[in-house]
């Protein structure tokens, strides 16, 4: 009886390890054979809009302290990202650059680690705000000679892009993107860019 | 314990079990579990603006530190530990620091990557409470003296042990551009031996960052026997400086220290080229880069273009100097939609910080002792000429000084160029002021 059991755990040990093993090695994450997911702009929206104002801060608030603040412009994109592989995939991060007519609003960034199944497509979202002070201080510091050439001044331009980007007329770029992927410790880092609509 | 039994047969020995089923449970879970337990994940924090008045120089930092820190780990992390970054955009905001740095604290980080003048002196007082390292890249002196002192004038000023950053600061920046122009420059003028030459200075009066060197190169200038002209406030945001401009041709200055970055620096240079103002300019670290002549045109590449000489913390990106292979290899891995002709010296200049604190974690969980003053008393203040490459000087830091570098390269742009004027290094030529006066200011 002894010598029964015994065989039974160590047949059964056996197993498991072959198992292990084979699933391991099934989809060996590796450089060649590691191919790129596939990232798609799938959606973009605006979660709320408020409308366009901006406050010095000479303008006396109803409540608390004045300073200078501007409406937000929140603003989700999602994306479609589908894994080729045999064997899942780890997004550790994604970081792009929202544009509106070809000035930098701001840089999104996250270390966000999500898996995706092997063969399947994962959406993954991502949600970023500007106001009208932070696009104002962008775009002097980055885009200022650019607005004169364009003979815009800050302010006409970010008007029309809050109706613009909330009504889904002006599109909006995202550039400058990079996903980074981990697959068993290959890495793999994939640029992208989109426009919606 | 549990015992495994079978219906109609007699419970198993302990015997047996521990002979087999134990041995047999325990490679299992040596092979389960080995990964999760060597894999421990040191978390650092960041606080950058790639969206506020400075992005135009800030976006470029950002993106270098997290490549930066993608590389520690390739190379082995703390000693086999990964590093687990996380920086969030703050805008120049100094109450968006301040929130960021708290969530940051919750999320355990051992240290903080900063970013401003303004924030980073703002949250010091805390920082060092909390003995959390923070290394800025506002290279403010009034960051560098670790240990309560007071000022010739009377004023206490708090000791800031937990704040460091592996560059020459500004007032050191601005000692030696002043120096240098004063040195190479002066000399060459029509006037020189006739009269004093005269300095003026241009900067945004309020920030924190284009003011804090301001009295350190006043008291320079008055040194080397400069005549001092009045100061011209010059937005962060400027694009139209000519009432400056205007107001600088009455005192007619030979030379002019700009203390803003690139953006409004460009402008300055280009209406006094326009308006033909003469004078030359010496320039803070982060108003001089590669951007630098391509927003101000001909106002530097012409024949007769302004003179512009600038602080260099690091060579510039791409440019040959030891590790700078594993910048460009690293920038064009993780960002490869930014092309290497976009990239900035800012890239370089995240690096130099995030060496010096992989050097004084490395060194602190070495010695068994990874937390913040660990870091700061097992690292940072056990680094003595520590080599960095990158075309940075060497850094030191001590328990009572924590100016990491006594020296600064000045170059100008010449002919297209950028070439060397002069390595000021103002330990060598003044050590008495520099080890008793110049010290947090």
């Amino acid at each position: 009886m002894k010598k029964k059991l015994v065989l039974m755990t160590v047949l059964l040990f056996g197993l498991a390890v072959i198992f292990a093993s084979c699933a391991g090695m099934q989809a060996k994450p590796t450089e060649a054979n590691f191919k790129s997911p596939v990232i798609t702009l799938e959606s973009f929206e605006v979660p709320q809009f408020d409308g366009y104002y901006y406050y010095s801060g000479k303008t006396k608030p109803t409540k608390g302290k004045a300073g200078n603040h501007g409406s937000p412009l929140p603003m989700s994109f999602l994306f479609n990202v589908n894994n080729p592989n045999s064997y899942p995939v780890l997004s550790e991060g994604v970081k792009f650059t929202v544009a509106f007519e070809g000035f930098d609003l701001v840089t999104y960034n996250n270390e966000d680690s999500i898996w995706i199944p092997a063969g399947k497509t994962t959406q993954i979202r991502a949600t970023t705000l500007i106001t009208t002070r932070s696009a104002l201080l962008s775009l002097l510091v980055t885009g200022g000679y650019k607005l004169k050439a364009k003979g815009m001044n800050p302010w006409q331009a970010m008007e029309k892009w809050w109706a613009g980007v909330s009504g889904y007329t002006t599109p909006v770029t995202v550039h400058e993107g990079a996903f980074v992927f981990k697959a068993d410790g290959v890495t793999k880092v994939l640029p992208f860019k989109a426009t919606f609509p | 314990m549990f015992f495994i039994r079978v219906k109609g047969e007699e419970p198993m020995k302990k015997g047996i079990f521990l002979k087999f089923l134990v041995p047999c449970l325990a490679v299992v879970f040596l092979v389960g579990f080995s990964t999760a337990a060597v894999a421990k994940t040191i978390r650092v924090g960041g606080i950058m603006d790639t969206t506020g008045a400075t992005s135009d120089v800030g976006k470029d930092y950002a993106l270098g530190m997290s490549e930066a820190f993608h590389y520690m780990n390739d190379a082995g992390g703390i000693n086999g530990k990964k590093i687990k970054y996380t920086w969030f955009d703050y805008g120049y905001r100094i109450p968006e620091a301040l929130t960021k740095y708290k969530l940051l604290k919750r999320m355990k980080v051992v240290a903080i990557m900063g970013w401003g003048t303004g924030d980073t002196e703002a949250l010091s007082p805390t920082v060092n409470k909390d003995k959390m390292p923070y290394v800025s890249a506002s290279y403010s002196a009034h960051l560098t003296r670790p240990v309560d002192w007071v000022g010739k004038d009377g004023k206490k000023h708090g000791g800031t042990g937990y704040n460091l950053f592996f560059s020459s600061d500004y007032s050191t920046n601005a000692r030696a551009c002043l120096t240098a122009w004063f040195d190479k420059k002066w000399p060459k003028n029509a006037d020189y031996g006739k009269r004093k030459p005269r300095f003026a200075c241009c900067y945004m009066f309020p920030s924190p960052y284009c003011s804090a060197a301001i009295k350190a190169i006043k008291d320079h200038a008055t040194m080397l026997g400069f005549e001092i002209g009045p100061d011209q406030d010059v937005s962060l945001f400027a694009i139209d400086t000519k009432s400056q401009i205007m107001a600088l041709k009455k005192f007619n200055p030979d030379v002019i220290w700009h203390g803003n970055t690139t953006m409004s620096v460009s402008a300055t240079i280009r209406d006094a080229y326009a308006l033909g103002l003469g004078a030359a300019f010496i320039v803070n670290n982060w108003g001089f880069d590669e951007n630098l002549p391509r927003l101000a045109g001909d106002a530097i590449k012409a024949k007769d273009g302004v003179v512009v000489l600038g602080a260099t913390p690091v060579k510039f990106f791409g440019q040959s100097s030891d590790n700078m292979d594993q910048v460009v290899k690293y920038a064009k891995k993780y960002n490869p939609g930014i092309p290497a002709s976009k990239r900035l010296n800012r890239t370089p200049q995240a690096w130099g910080d995030a060496l010096v604190l992989w050097e004084a974690m490395k060194r602190a969980d070495k010695a068994g002792d990874l937390t913040g003053p660990g870091i700061m008393k097992k690292g940072f203040e056990t680094m003595k000429n520590f080599h960095i490459g990158l075309g940075a000087g060497d850094v030191t830091y001590t328990p009572t000084d924590h100016r990491a570098a006594t020296a600064c390269l000045v170059p100008e742009y010449k002919n297209g160029k950028i070439q060397v004027v002069e390595f000021v290094d103002l330990k060598a030529r003044w050590p008495k002021k520099w080890a008793s006066e110049w010290h947090g200011w």
